[in-house]
């Protein structure tokens, strides 16, 4: 199913490309690796730590109870806890699109490599920055919301947009870092947007521990009794 | 649930973001290519787009399930007790609360299409374009019932609301004008109903002023109702007779 639904979208670039060479600097090869740069990672997050989606849920319904008693940070034991077998076909199918159509050299490869880790730090931490606002709000569908977000914008080529919504893209919901200039620097490496993307990665992970840990403080448990 | 204030909002907010994306991503696509794509000037994909996302957005996505698993789980059985067609109260109650969601993205989508590019087109097209939307809302809704009556057999339709919402999304012209695609498969796509519950009201919207466009609608409408009834009238008898 989800081979089908990221082909869906491939096949999508790929007839909006027969009708325009390009757009605003991209073209379908361009596209192609933003689409296996976004299934790959993407996959690997929902996928290989599926609770990333779920702290929201976890933390007001009482989830991280057992948690609390293990001996290792909450956070990595959530992480590395639940798998979804059916988001790794996104991963394998990004995988696949880049081995296909991606021209794979050595040196493409590696700056892949290197983008899907970036894209997955950035992925990861933006899911449980929002995911732990719950530890303050209460309950809200903000993981689900900010997936569904990050995964929209991502799709597209940043440079389509422009103004407030361009600004947006580069530091709310961060898609323009996960896929629009990892996938430039695949085509054209250039170590000062590599280094600027790895920031961006480092500060996304510790922004997750630090929301996470800070609302952990308010954690109060799912007994009925201690809900307010 | 659909008429509830909170959904409305996000079901609006949602169709924003996404509306506004596509509609970027189009008048980026007619710059580049001498300011029109396929016949469709920018404000026209504009209004293409905003009309094909209502036409979508303003159904839940996973409705074939849901109507799998009431026949699976056999509520529809307790709802074969009332003295009226099963089918034909759902698909009532189905379209009138889908009405309102319709609306608000009706509104936003209005709203932003003319703050981007202007009035529509064409004023006696969009004309057309808002009974073509509600009846692209009641063809969609009929052919999930279509196609979740498989589940009278059996007694899971979780995997067909995936293939058709991709059947729409492309086939049916929610991403794109089908003049986009390659010339037989635009004749063919043309041919199917799902190009009638998305890729119709927005060619009215995107000033093509087509009349016979809203009779292809009433055609497929007419065609699919008889499925349907045929379907759940089979799939009914086919519950009472085994009790499943």
């Amino acid at each position: 199913m989800m081979f089908a639904n990221d082909a869906i979208w491939v096949l999508f670039w790929v007839l909006v490309f027969e009708r325009v060479d390009s757009i605003r600097g991209w073209d379908v090869d361009d596209i192609i690796v933003l689409m296996a740069i976004i299934t790959t990672s993407t996959g690997a997050v929902v996928g290989l730590a599926n609770n990333s989606r779920r702290v929201s849920e976890l933390a007001t319904t009482g989830g991280l109870d057992p948690v609390l008693a293990l001996p290792v940070h909450p956070l990595r034991h959530l992480l590395s806890s639940r798998i979804e077998t059916i988001a790794m076909g996104d991963m394998l199918f990004g995988i696949l699109l880049f081995a296909a159509f991606g021209d794979p050299s050595p040196s493409r490869v590696a700056v892949f490599v290197f983008s899907v880790g970036a894209a997955v730090a950035i992925v990861g931490g933006f899911l449980i920055v929002v995911g732990s606002l719950s530890f303050w709000t209460g309950r809200t569908e903000a993981g689900d919301l900010g997936f569904q977000a990050i995964v929209l914008f991502s799709i597209y080529p940043v440079d389509i947009f422009s103004g407030v919504t361009r600004f947006i893209l580069y530091t709310v919901v961060p898609a323009g870092f996960i896929t629009a200039i990892p996938a430039r620097l695949v085509s054209d490496f250039d170590l000062p947007l590599a280094l600027a993307v790895l920031g961006v990665a480092a500060t996304a992970v510790a922004a997750g521990w630090t929301t996470f840990t800070l609302g952990l403080r308010r954690y109060t448990s799912g007994a009925t009794w201690t809900q307010p | 649930m659909a008429a509830q204030p909170a959904a409305l909002i996000v079901a609006g907010v949602f169709y924003l973001m996404v509306t506004a994306i596509l509609a970027g991503l189009w008048r980026a696509a007619a710059d580049a290519s001498g300011g029109t794509v396929v016949g469709y000037t920018a404000a026209a994909l504009v209004w293409y787009v905003a009309t094909s996302e209502a036409a979508t957005i303003a159904l839940p996505p996973r409705m074939i399930e849901d109507i799998g698993n009431d026949i699976g789980s056999g509520t529809i059985g307790v709802e074969m007790l009332r003295p009226t067609s099963v089918l034909w109260l759902r698909i009532a109650t189905e379209v009138g609360q889908m009405l309102p969601r319709l609306g608000v993205c009706v509104v936003v989508g209005c709203f932003f299409a003319s703050v981007t590019v202007g009035a529509p087109p064409d004023g006696a097209a969009i004309a057309l374009a808002a009974p073509a939307l509600v009846l692209a809302i009641a063809l969609n809704i009929v052919t999930q019932h279509v196609f979740a009556s498989a589940a009278f057999w059996i007694l899971d339709a979780k995997a067909t609301w995936f293939l058709y919402q991709k059947l729409v999304f492309v086939t049916g012209g929610m991403l794109l004008p089908l003049e986009v695609l390659p010339d037989s498969l635009e004749t063919i796509t043309k041919l199917l109903p799902f190009s009638a519950m998305a890729y119709i009201p927005a060619r009215l919207a995107s000033g093509h002023f087509e009349p016979e466009l809203i009779a292809i609608q009433v055609a497929w409408l007419a065609v699919l109702g008889t499925a349907a009834h045929l379907s759940f009238r089979a799939g009914e008898r086919h519950m009472t007779s085994t009790g499943s």
